[in-house]
C-alpha cells in the first residue's frame, strides 16, 4: 500500500527562508492549541509546533513502510543526529549524550546504578520534584540493608542566591557531622581524595539539585551548587527537567556536573517523550545497565567488557521495541526554533514576557511576585558570574514568573487551611480554570500561600497573563466563598 | 489554530458493517508496507494497521488543543478502558494489569523489584530472550553482596513438550542440591509451603520462563512449567512478549503465574511502545515501585500504605511525560480484529499458512521444519537455512562469523531482495523464524525460500570459503 499521500496543512510547514512572524500570538498559527485555550502553562507538558507534530506524523507512516529496515538500518544514523544536535546546545560532546524518554526515567538510570551500602546519603530538597523525591524515598524504604539515608534541605521560596548556596553547603556539612562514624571516600573523579582505589572507598553523599525547581519555577544556582559539592567530595545529579531551551547558555563542559538530565519535549518543542540524560565520560563506569537493560548490556566478567567497558551510548541505543520518533525529530524541533530566530531571541523575547506579564499579573490580582525584592533587576545571562553584591542577586525568573493567588495567607501551618482544603483548592482551581475560563497556569501552595507558576512562551502576550488574572480573581473569590466558607 | 483538517487516506478507514477482504494479499492495503516490500517478520516489531495509525494521529492532534486538560482530567478513563479490554482478554480482573512501554520494561519492573539477597537463584534458559537474561546477569553482576546468581536451562531444539518438561522438572531440584546451605523458603503465596512470616523467609528462586521463546520462536508448554514451578516454590515470571493476539485462550485466572507480560505492538497490532503487566493481586506487594518511581509511590512506613498497599495501579498511571496515545488506541485495535474475523478467524488463518508456508519454504530450500511434532509452532514456524550445520559448537563457524552471516543475510534481504524473515544460529544450524500474518499468503514463503537460496550461496562463496 502506498503510504497515504500526506499534504501539510496549514501551519505544518513553514518557509525556512522567509522570516516567521513575530513573536506572540502571531506565532499560534504554528502550534495546535485551541484558538480560545490561553495556554500559560507549557512548562508542565510542553507544546510540540505543528511541523515538528507533522514530521513525526511522516515518520509513523515511513516506519511502518518496512519496520524492520527502520529498526535494524535506518535508526541508528537519525538518533546520531539527534544526540548531536542536543549535545550542542548544552556544551557537552556528543559520545556524554544519550536520550531517554523523560526526565524522570534519566533520574532513575542515574539513582538505579549505584551501588548502594549502608551508610550512604541522598540529599534531595524539599523542593525537589515529587517522583524524584519518591525515588530516593524508595531507595532508602529497602527493607533491609544495605539501603542509602535520605536527607532534605529546606528551600522556603522567596530566597536569594546566596542563601541557597548556604542552606545547601550547611546541610552537606551537617550531613557529615550527623553521621561521624561513616567514612564518605567514595568522592566523585573531579573531587580531592579519587584516587582512592576500590577499597578503600567506604561510603558516597549523592546530592540531587534542581537547576529550574518545579513549584515555585525558580533558577537555582546550580553550577556554584555543583563546585560546592565538588569540594565537599559530593557526587552531584542535576535535576534540569525545565532547562534545555529555557535556560541559556548551558555549558555542561564548563560547569561539570556528575550527572545532568533535561527534558526536550517540554521547552525545546521536542514531541513527547524525549529528554537527555548527560553522563560525562570520566563517570560513565557508574552507569552499568540502562533502564530496561538491554541486548547491548556487557557483563564486567566478559572478555569484551575491557574493550567496551559499560558500553554507555551503545546500551541506550535500543531499550526494547518503542515509538522511536520523538528521539529522531529533535533535529527539526531545534531547525524550528532556529527559524523563530534562535535561542537568544526565543529566551529574550519570553524572559521579558515573564517579566511584564508576572508584574501584571499581581496587579490584576493585587498580589505580588515571589521574587519582588529588588524590583526584579537581575540579569539572567550569566548567573554565576554576576559580579553584584551576592546579596542583591535574586532568584531568576527564567521564563516562569511566580505569582502569589488572592487567597488567605497561613503564618503556621494549619491556621486556616486543613489538608483537605489544601486538595480541594487544587482540584477546584484546576476544573474551573480548564472547563470554564480556557486557561491554565500550574498553581500550588507553598510556604504559607497559594502561587501560580505562568510559563511564557513564544506564542504568549501580555493579554494572556491579564485574562489569567481576572479567571483567577473569579475562581478564588468562589473558593473562598464555597471551600472556605466551610470551615468557618 | 484549530486542528488540521487531514482526510483519511485509502486504507485508514473502514466500514464495520461490510465484511473485510479476505486473509491474505487483499488485507495488504490496510497496512502502510511498500508493495514490493514481503514480510514474513511481524514478529519482531510488530506492525499496525492504517486505520490505528490515522487514530493515534487524529489523536496526538486533540491533545494538542489542550495537553494540559488531556493528561489532567481525560486520559485516566481512556487508560482504564484500555486495561480493561486487555483484562479481559487475558482472563485477569482490571486491577491485576497496568500497561507500561515495553516487555523488556515489563520484566525489569518485576526483576528489579525483589529485594535480592545473597543466596538468591534466577534460573534462566538458554534460549532467554537477549534483554531479559541480561537484566538477570545485571543484577547478578553487582560489585558486592547482595546479589541473585543464574542459572541457566539448556534446551536444543527440535524437542517435544513432554522432552522440555523432562529439563525443566528435574532443574528446579538441582538448583537446590547445588545450594543445599541456602533456605529457599521465601516461596510464592501460591506455594503449597508459604508462610506469611517475613522472619521465616531465606532465600528464593524465581525462574523466567518463556510463553513463546524468540530464536526459535516456539511455543513451551509454560502453564505446566508454572505448575512444576509453584510446587517447587519457586516464583515465576512468564515472559510472554510474543504471546497476546498470537497464543490463543490465555487464561491467567487459571494458569496462575506470579508474574505475566506480554507486547501489544506485537501480535495483536498495536501501537508501538504499549505492553501489559500482569501481577495477581496476592503479589502486588512485591512491586513497591514502578520504574521509573512516580509521583505515586507509597513508603511502607506509612498510613497511606496500610490503607492502600503498594498502590500498583495508581504508580503506573502515570511514568512520567510520555506519548501515551500506543495506550489510548487499544480500543481501535481490538475493534479492527473484530472487524477481521475476530481471534478465533485470524489465529486460524495465521497457523494454517505457517504449516503450509514452511513446508513450502522447506521444499525450495531443501531444507526441513524446526517443529516435529506440531507441538512448538503458532504463528511462527522455524524452517533450516541451506547453510552446512556443524556437530560441535565453532566447528564451523566462531562467534564472530555468526555475527557476520547474520548481519550479511540481514542486509541483503532487505536492501536487495526486499524481504524479510528473522534468522539465527541454533544448535549447529541456522534457521529462518518466519511470522504468518493476516497479509501474507504462501507466495511469499516461495520468494523468502528463493532469496534464502541466492544469499546462502553467496555466503558459502565468500564468507564460508575463507
Amino acid at each position: 500500500m502506498p503510504i497515504p499521500k500526506l499534504s501539510p496543512a496549514p501551519g505544518e510547514s513553514y518557509d525556512a527562508s522567509q522570516k516567521p512572524p513575530s513573536f506572540g500570538h502571531p506565532l499560534k498559527q504554528y502550534f495546535a492549541l485551541d484558538d480560545d485555550y490561553v495556554n500559560l502553562n507549557h512548562g508542565s507538558y510542553g507544546s510540540l509546533p505543528l511541523p515538528v507534530l507533522y514530521a513525526v506524523n511522516k515518520w509513523n507512516y515511513e516506519i511502518e513502510r518496512n519496520p524492520d529496515l527502520f529498526h535494524r538500518l535506518t535508526y541508528r544514523p537519525l538518533l546520531v543526529k539527534a544526540r548531536e544536535a542536543v549535545a550542542k546546545l548544552i556544551g557537552a560532546n556528543t559520545d556524554e549524550v544519550v536520550l531517554v524518554p523523560n526526565a524522570t526515567h534519566a533520574l532513575n538510570v542515574v539513582l538505579r546504578n549505584f551501588e548502594w551500602r549502608e551508610g550512604d546519603i541522598i540529599i534531595g530538597a524539599s523542593t525537589t520534584y515529587g517522583a524524584v523525591a519518591n525515588t530516593i524515598r524508595y531507595l532508602a524504604d529497602r527493607s533491609e540493608q544495605p539501603r542509602p539515608i535520605m536527607l532534605e534541605v529546606e528551600y522556603n521560596f522567596p530566597l536569594t542566591h546566596a542563601q541557597i548556596i548556604d542552606l545547601f553547603r550547611s546541610k552537606i556539612r551537617e550531613a557529615k557531622q550527623q553521621y561521624p562514624n561513616t567514612q564518605f571516600t567514595d568522592v566523585p573523579p573531579l573531587s580531592v581524595g579519587s584516587e582512592l582505589n576500590d577499597e578503600q572507598k567506604k561510603n558516597k553523599i549523592v546530592v540531587v539539585i534542581d537547576a529550574i525547581t518545579a513549584n515555585p519555577g525558580a533558577l537555582m544556582p546550580w553550577q556554584e551548587m555543583c563546585k560546592i559539592a565538588r569540594e565537599e567530595g559530593v557526587w552531584t545529579v542535576i535535576d534540569a527537567a525545565h532547562s534545555i531551551g529555557q535556560e541559556p547558555n548551558i555549558n555542561l563542559d564548563k560547569a561539570r556536573p556528575d550527572f545532568w538530565l533535561s527534558n526536550c519535549h517540554k521547552w525545546c518543542y521536542a514531541k513527547r517523550g524525549c529528554a537527555v540524560l548527560y553522563v560525562p565520560k570520566r563517570n560513565q563506569y557508574m552507569i552499568k545497565s540502562s533502564i530496561p537493560t538491554p541486548h547491548a548490556y556487557v557483563s564486567p566478567s566478559s572478555p569484551a567488557f575491557k574493550e567496551t567497558g559499560t558500553n554507555f551510548v551503545a546500551q541506550h541505543e535500543w531499550t526494547g521495541t518503542m515509538d522511536q520518533t520523538p528521539f529522531i525529530t529533535v533535529p527539526d524541533a531545534i531547525a524550528f526554533r532556529e527559524w523563530l530566530g534562535g535561542e537568544s531571541a526565543i529566551y529574550d523575547y519570553c524572559h521579558q514576557l515573564a517579566l511584564n506579564g508576572g508584574k501584571k499579573l499581581a496587579e490584576v490580582m493585587g498580589t505580588k511576585v515571589l521574587d519582588e525584592d529588588g524590583a526584579l533587576t537581575v540579569t539572567m545571562v550569566c548567573p554565576h558570574d554576576s559580579k553584584g553584591p551576592a546579596s542583591l542577586s535574586l532568584i531568576v525568573l527564567v521564563t516562569q514568573p511566580n505569582v502569589q493567588l488572592p487567597l488567605p495567607v497561613e503564618k503556621t501551618r494549619g491556621e486556616v487551611y486543613t489538608t483537605q482544603q489544601l486538595n480541594q483548592i487544587n482540584e477546584f482551581l484546576r476544573d474551573k480554570l480548564l472547563k470554564d475560563w480556557k486557561t491554565y497556569a500550574a498553581h500550588y501552595w507553598h510556604n504559607g500561600a497559594w502561587w501560580v507558576r505562568c510559563s511564557a512562551q513564544v506564542f504568549n502576550e501580555l493579554s494572556d497573563f491579564e485574562y489569567l488574572g481576572k479567571a483567577l480573581n473569579a475562581v478564588c473569590k468562589e473558593v473562598e466563598d464555597t471551600i472556605l466558607k466551610k470551615n468557618a | 489554530m484549530p486542528i488540521p483538517k487531514h482526510t483519511p487516506g485509502p486504507g485508514e478507514t473502514y466500514d464495520p458493517a461490510q465484511p473485510p477482504p479476505p486473509f491474505g494479499h487483499a488485507l495488504k492495503q490496510y497496512f502502510a508496507f511498500q508493495d514490493e516490500y514481503v514480510n514474513l517478520n511481524h514478529g519482531s516489531y510488530g506492525s499496525l494497521p492504517l486505520p490505528v495509525v490515522w487514530a493515534a494521529s487524529q489523536l496526538a492532534y486533540e491533545i494538542e488543543s489542550c495537553p494540559d486538560i488531556f493528561h489532567r482530567l481525560l486520559y485516566q478513563e481512556k487508560l482504564d478502558k484500555s486495561r480493561e479490554l486487555l483484562a479481559k482478554f487475558v482472563h485477569a480482573e482490571t486491577d491485576e494489569i497496568v500497561l507500561v512501554g515495553n516487555a523488556t520494561s515489563a520484566l525489569n519492573t518485576v526483576l528489579r523489584n525483589f529485594e535480592w539477597r545473597e543466596g538468591d537463584v534466577i534460573v534462566l534458559a538458554s534460549t532467554t530472550y537477549p534483554s531479559a537474561a541480561n537484566t538477570s546477569r545485571y543484577l547478578a553482576d553487582r560489585s558486592e553482596q547482595p546479589r541473585p546468581t543464574i542459572h541457566t536451562i539448556e534446551y536444543g531444539f527440535p524437542l517435544t513438550h513432554a522432552q522440555v518438561l523432562d529439563r525443566f522438572r528435574p532443574e528446579m531440584r538441582k538448583v537446590k542440591q547445588l545450594h543445599a546451605n541456602t533456605q529457599f523458603t521465601d516461596v510464592p503465596p501460591s506455594s503449597p509451603s508459604f508462610v506469611a512470616d517475613p522472619a521465616a523467609k531465606k532465600n528464593k528462586i524465581v525462574a523466567v520462563i518463556d510463553a513463546i521463546t524468540a530464536n526459535p520462536g516456539v511455543l513451551m508448554p509454560w502453564q505446566e512449567m508454572v505448575r512444576v514451578a509453584r510446587e517447587e516454590g519457586v516464583w515465576t515470571l512468564v515472559h510472554a512478549a510474543h504471546s497476546i493476539g498470537q497464543e490463543p485462550n490465555i487464561n491467567l485466572d487459571e494458569a496462575k503465574p506470579d508474574f505475566y507480560l506480554s507486547n501489544v505492538h506485537k501480535w495483536l497490532m498495536g501501537k508501538r511502545g504499549c505492553a501489559i503487566l500482569y501481577v495477581p493481586k496476592r503479589n502486588q506487594y512485591i512491586i513497591k515501585t514502578s520504574v521509573p518511581t512516580s509521583d505515586e509511590y507509597i513508603s511502607p512506613d506509612t498510613k497511606t500504605y496500610e490503607e492502600k498497599g503498594t498502590g500498583f495501579v495508581l504508580q503506573h498511571e502515570y511514568l512520567g511525560t510520555t506519548d501515551l496515545t500506543p495506550f489510548m488506541v487499544v480500543p481501535e485495535v481490538f475493534a479492527f480484529r473484530a472487524w477481521l474475523g475476530g481471534e478465533e478467524a485470524i489465529n486460524s488463518y495465521c497457523r494454517k499458512l505457517a504449516v503450509d508456508g514452511a513446508k513450502r519454504l522447506a521444499e525450495v530450500m531443501g531444507t526441513r521444519v524446526l517443529d516435529e511434532s506440531g507441538e512448538l509452532t503458532l504463528n511462527m514456524p522455524n524452517i533450516q537455512l541451506p547453510l552446512p550445520v556443524e556437530k560441535t559448537p565453532g566447528e564451523l563457524y566462531p562467534p564472530e562469523l555468526r555475527t557476520k552471516i547474520n548481519l550479511f543475510l540481514q542486509s541483503k534481504l532487505l536492501l536487495d531482495w526486499k524481504t524479510y524473515a528473522a534468522h539465527y544460529y541454533h544448535n549447529g544450524a541456522f534457521w529462518c523464524r518466519c511470522s504468518a500474518q493476516v497479509f501474507n499468503e504462501v507466495s511469499d514463503f516461495e520468494y523468502l525460500g528463493k532469496a534464502f537460496n541466492a544469499l546462502c550461496k553467496e555466503v558459502e562463496v565468500t564468507l564460508l570459503r575463507g
